[in-house]
């Protein structure tokens, strides 16, 4: 009974931090080639939360409309890199929550999903059918990020411009070019996790503080600028979390995420990944 | 900001249920609403009746929410006094503070423990979704009793559905009740809301409450309007009668006398006023 009650925790991390890795890859990546740190990062996630729903109500699946959310957001990304960056990342969160009350209302909005509130059995163990679609869908997309990252030749192009931007200009490519694909993809990758995260969460302006922080402890967890060190950084979160509950009560959720943090800044200032994957 | 009209001496009606804000002497703070502590004790009598009459004795309960103001007070008592003076035993007790990162955990202690009824006081709209999304995965059965008006919103029935919420009950300060219908509909016609819940009610008889206020005043000087309002003692009228029991009259504290919460019921993907039942808008259906 205790090892099924264990393994359910295991599980539920698991699947919770599947979501906050692909939500922290996004950020990892841009910090790993720009060298910004986007504190908007979590409001374009909101965007993508608010984009799915639209989808869904006009009748396309969210899990489908999660991954609708990325060409959109890649030009968003794209657009705001060269035409607004700076007024975004000099921005405080509270104006662009404002903004987003103004448009979108404060009211909160859910999309009803059949799966929300199913789970698949495996042995003693449920699994939401919403969290494991979402988990799988955020493997897939970061294993296709790490496939265009080390397999194509913008992805080359990309990870050289990380490495060293002016050393990759010296070779013809463009680095501005290259920052803008970097925002462009981080911006199209939260999205589409906010997408994910709207199948089971609802949806209100204000949603992106209740994980902002989570993602920049992850992205530092794993090391900065590390896009694996983000992934893991991520599934540590969700485990961390699902198991504190295990020790600690509820209050104190968030407190094992720090102290496992903490512990790790202590032991490994780099991160996770910091030595072996600085960078993309 | 009570503290603020308190300052700039200034009367302030609020809907809060939360006991500290008339437990500080201040003078311009007035209190409609029945308190979070008195709630708990009324609820608690409310529901164990109710259980008592479907023949479902409450012998186990559960207590889940979040920490914040009006939440704390209602379950301080419960825990502390209230359900050991009735024999019934607490086998959940989880309290966070929002928000919530995963409600797999408690729906798990839920099914575990199986109560009679679990005392639920999530005011965070995204933490409340996924501990009812989670109740549901998991088959939780127990009956759920609210606390707060913020269970019984249209976002509810819009992102959960109807089926899921029926019989879903919860203690609020106000509601519409049996005689309100004339005001239920003009609010639903001119707002486009489909239906009227306690804030809009609360506000509604507010406003009429501070009319009342400057008419004994013959004033509208904010301090003349205090101390009408301190002695103001309406048992008819659409002030008085948005509230229940139908009087409005407030003690040294600036507590309304006698406040009184009512159960509402979602049924049908709509919520209805069920006890007490001389107000009641609808019979109760106790869970199944």
């Amino acid at each position: 009974m205790v090892v099924a009650e264990l393994a359910q925790y295991v599980a539920t991390g698991l699947l919770v931090g599947g979501v906050y890795a692909l939500m922290s890859i996004g950020l990892a990546l841009i910090f790993g080639v720009m060298r910004v740190v986007n504190f908007a990062q979590g409001d374009f996630m909101m965007l993508g939360m608010y984009l799915t729903y639209f989808y869904a109500l006009a009748g396309v699946d969210p899990l489908l409309g999660a991954l609708l959310t990325i060409p959109p957001f890649f030009v968003l990304g794209w657009i705001v890199h060269r035409g607004l960056l700076a007024r975004v990342t000099g921005g405080g969160d509270p104006q662009r929550q404002m903004d987003a009350q103004l448009i979108l209302t404060p009211t909160p909005r859910g999309i009803r999903t059949a799966y929300a509130t199913q789970a698949f059995t495996v042995g003693p163990i449920l699994l939401n059918e919403a969290r494991s679609y979402a988990f799988a869908m955020a493997l897939v997309l970061a294993a296709a990020l790490w496939l265009f990252l080390t397999r194509t030749d913008a992805g080359r192009a990309l990870r050289a411009a990380a490495d060293d931007p002016e050393a990759a200009s010296y070779q013809g490519i463009d680095v501005r070019a290259m920052h803008g694909l970097a925002f462009g993809a981080g911006i199209a990758l939260v999205a589409a996790a906010g997408g994910l995260l709207a199948t089971y969460y609802p949806i209100e302006p204000s949603v992106a503080v209740n994980f902002i922080v989570l993602m920049f402890v992850a992205v530092v967890l794993g090391g900065l600028g590390s896009i694996p060190g983000a992934f893991v950084g991520g599934l540590v979160i969700g485990l961390v979390q699902s198991l504190t509950l295990l020790a600690l009560p509820f209050q104190l959720q968030n407190t094992g995420v720090f102290i496992v943090f903490l512990l790790v800044l202590y032991l490994r200032p780099q991160g996770l990944f910091g030595r072996r994957a600085r960078t993309v | 900001m009570t503290e603020v009209a308190e300052r700039l001496q200034v009367p302030w009606l609020t809907l809060s249920y939360a006991d500290s804000i008339t437990e500080r002497g201040f003078k311009y703070t007035f209190q409609t609403s029945p308190v979070s502590s008195v709630q708990a004790e009324q609820a608690l009598e409310l529901v164990t009746e109710l259980a008592k009459k479907n023949n479902r004795p409450i012998k186990k309960a559960a207590i889940v929410g979040d920490n914040t103001a009006a939440t704390v007070f209602f379950f301080k008592p419960l825990r502390e006094k209230l359900l050991a003076a009735k024999g019934i035993e607490l086998v959940v007790d989880e309290v966070w503070t929002p928000p919530l990162a995963d409600a797999t955990a408690i729906a798990q202690k839920l099914r575990a423990t199986q109560p009679d009824i679990v005392f639920y006081g999530a005011t965070n709209f995204p933490d409340s979704i996924q501990v009812l999304q989670k109740v549901k995965e998991f088959s939780v059965k127990a009956p759920i009793q609210g606390v707060g008006a913020w269970l019984v919103t249209p976002e509810y029935v819009k992102t959960l559905g109807k089926e899921m919420l029926d019989s879903i009950q919860t203690v609020v300060a106000t509601h519409p009740m049996k005689g309100q219908e004339e005001i239920v509909k003009r609010f639903t016609q001119r707002t486009g809301e489909p239906f009227m819940t306690q804030d809009p009610l609360c506000t509604y008889g507010h406003v009429w409450l501070i009319k009342e206020a400057i008419e004994q005043a013959k004033s509208a000087d904010p301090k003349a309007i205090r101390d009408a309002l301190a002695k103001i003692d309406v048992t008819s009228g659409p002030a008085a009668t948005s509230f229940y029991p139908n009087r409005i009259k407030f003690d040294e504290r600036g507590r309304r006398v006698g406040a009184t919460p009512l159960i509402v019921q979602w049924q049908g993907g709509e919520p209805f006023t069920v006890v007490p039942t001389a107000v009641a808008t609808r019979p109760v259906a106790w869970h199944k």
